[in-house]
């Protein structure tokens, strides 16, 4: 028994007070301080994200100010250019894809999220309900988020085939629609029928996330307005939602940054057409990148530049939920 | 009408409608997320010729009230286009990359996960804030920030010692940066739950003379499988679905996962539609399998763990 309580004690020792041989001794038991161990546990951890997530960021940044090589061959330098990829992404001669993709995304973006908000709080509140059968009905509803985006993509430029789609043929059976409308090559209409099957994909995700923060909303606040005769209505705006607001914030990130990267719904459904129409800003980085051939591979260095100016854009979004939605501890 | 005027049968009446309401809502709801399934399964079964006819013929038969009630074929189902699809592309091989780098990358995070949040959760130093915050960070980065330095880094492997396994068209070329940006997700599920855990678990087993990671090891992980199959299902799913660094990493069609399989079908000029519905539906097989096994785990998983931020 003293011995497991001298254990704790050491475990809890704080480095400084013991000689050298006593701490190597405590190593090699493998008896660490809290602080010790922290800095093994997590030094493997934070090495693995220095090296793939905040290294690519900052030579993606670096890359930015230089001529684009891939590989340095002999005689190809790597050299500063200062601002001028920026400038051919922001200001090019005779196009503006840069602000057409961005216009995109900005709309995708803030039109897509908030609807699936709307529709995943409703469809949340009614999955709050216990019945026969949930499981089923429930593994249903998430199947629209766990298939993959490209996948998903092809599934959606099927059932909208200018001629033989399937969702012409319901319209016109349904007396809405004269003929097969082309959704997806109408200039005009691709990026809202693109905003609409994105909003049918992740709607279910956002009511997981919600159903999460309803279900930590206790009963008993419901309860007690019930017996003060609060209404349906004054329960869910006076109880509901300043409780969900933490969940909000979470839900609104999860949702917004992943809609802020789109790539794999217009690469799969229309390539980003027709003509730039569906062009989101990851899909132009990365035809800026990788469909610019050519002897310096310049592409890479203004795929940066447009990389660098999205990672900025993201980085500005985040801010702005946090500062507007973040309450420290509320409960 | 009052409330008093309400017969009880008005009542029951009123029940009832609320109820046919209720799961008549549902019910219409997973037909709008399941149709798309069903329409891939019957546009896969049909002859070639019968994809591209306007109206659609929904079913392969039909009720027919011409000269009294008669079962009317209107067109032969087939596996053609499965034939088709497997014999064009090795869709299996698509799956089976698919599934090791989504397990490689769960497995990975899980790992790294656990002992990141064990120590953001549950032990005292310095600089804990700010190392949970560089974590999940990293979360807020866009992907396509990172692709083109891990690319030309990818590039310049090739034809090194490690080339075989580590680089362009290898399995560990996509999970380590899969798990990278998983990582944040995985952490926090850990630490959010590692918190919720009594003090009086990891004291017992201190007491008995367990080292902080003996009570990890044969303690806190143990009792820690509901956070390990919540982090694990999301990074799988992540992982099988991730497109744009499978697309650039994976060049050789043997390496190439099921999301890059299925975007690269067909050519500029034809879009076979009946092999890509057909090789669509097989990559679903999996997922829908997935989803009615794990379905009450994703729920329960985000219930006790994200949500709680």
């Amino acid at each position: 028994m003293a011995d497991s309580t001298a254990n704790v004690q050491d475990t809890i020792a704080r480095p400084g007070k013991e000689g050298l041989r006593a701490r190597f001794r405590r190593y090699r038991e493998l008896r660490l301080t809290e602080e010790e161990l922290a800095t093994v546990l997590l030094t493997p951890v934070l090495l693995f994200l220095l090296g793939l997530s905040f290294y690519p960021i900052l030579d993606t940044v670096w890359a930015s100010l230089h001529t684009g090589y891939v590989i340095e061959l002999p005689g190809q330098q790597r050299e500063f250019v200062g601002l001028e990829n920026y400038r051919q992404v922001l200001f090019p001669i005779g196009e503006t894809r840069f602000w057409n993709a961005f216009g995109v995304s900005l709309f995708y973006t803030f039109v897509s999220v908030p609807v699936e908000l709307v529709f995943g709080l409703g469809l949340a509140l009614l999955l709050q309900k216990e019945f026969k059968y949930k499981y089923v009905a429930q593994a249903a509803i998430l199947f629209p988020w766990a298939l993959p985006t490209v996948i998903n993509a092809k599934v959606w430029a099927w059932m909208l085939h200018p001629d033989y789609g399937v969702i012409s043929d319901i319209l016109v059976r349904l007396g809405i629609l004269a003929q097969p409308f082309p959704f997806l090559s109408k200039p005009d209409i691709a990026l809202y029928t693109m905003t609409g099957i994105t909003i049918w994909k992740t709607t279910s995700f956002m009511a997981l996330i919600l159903l999460a923060g309803l279900s930590s909303i206790p009963d008993q606040l419901y309860e007690a307005a019930r017996i003060d005769g609060a209404s349906r209505w004054r329960q869910f705006r006076d109880i509901t939602l300043p409780l969900l607001k933490p969940t909000l914030l979470v839900a609104l990130i999860f949702r917004t940054l992943p809609a802020f990267q789109a790539f794999g719904l217009p690469f799969g459904l229309t390539g980003g057409g027709p003509g730039e129409a569906t062009s989101t800003l990851v899909l132009y980085a990365q035809q800026a990148a990788y469909n610019n051939p050519g002897p310096t591979n310049g592409g890479f260095a203004i795929g940066s530049a447009a990389a660098t100016l999205i990672t900025l854009l993201a980085l500005v979004i985040a801010l702005i939920y946090v500062t507007t939605l973040y309450e420290p501890e509320v409960r | 009408m009052s409330v008093r005027d309400l017969t009880l049968e008005d009542i029951a009446f009123w029940e009832v409608g609320k109820r046919l309401g209720y799961f008549g809502s549902i019910l219409a709801i997973v037909f709008v997320s399941m149709f798309p399934v069903l329409w891939i399964l019957i546009s896969s079964l049909k002859p070639s010729g019968e994809l591209f006819v306007f109206p659609i013929e929904y079913l392969p038969y039909t009720i027919s009230f011409d000269g009294g009630i008669s079962v009317v074929q209107q067109y032969p189902l087939t596996l053609e286009n499965y034939r088709t699809a497997l014999a064009q592309r090795p869709v299996g091989q698509y799956l089976l990359n698919s599934f090791i780098v989504a397990s490689g990358t769960a497995i990975l995070d899980l790992v790294l996960g656990a002992l990141a949040g064990y120590s953001l959760s549950r032990l005292q130093f310095r600089y804990k804030l700010p190392v949970l915050l560089l974590i999940l960070f990293t979360a807020l980065l866009p992907f396509i920030s990172r692709l083109i330095p891990l690319y030309s880094l990818a590039i310049q492997l090739n034809g090194t010692a490690v080339s075989g396994f580590l680089g362009l068209n290898t399995y560990l070329g996509l999970i380590l940066p899969y798990a990278a940006f998983q990582l944040p997700f995985a952490v926090w599920i850990f630490q959010a739950y590692f918190k919720e855990l009594p003090d009086s678990l990891e004291e017992a087993g201190l007491m008995d003379g367990l080292s902080r990671i003996g009570v990890l090891f044969r303690i806190i992980l143990p009792v820690s499988m509901p956070a390990m199959a919540t982090a694990a299902i999301i990074v799988f799913i992540y992982a099988w679905n991730e497109f744009l660094f499978a697309l650039t990493f994976m060049t050789q069609d043997s390496k190439r996962t099921i999301t890059v399989g299925i975007a690269l079908f067909g050519n500029q000029f034809s879009t076979p539609w009946g092999t890509i519905t057909a090789a669509v539906f097989l990559s679903l097989i999996p997922l829908l399998l997935f989803m009615f096994f794990f379905q009450q785990k994703i729920v329960e998983g985000m219930t006790s763990g994200v949500g709680k931020a």
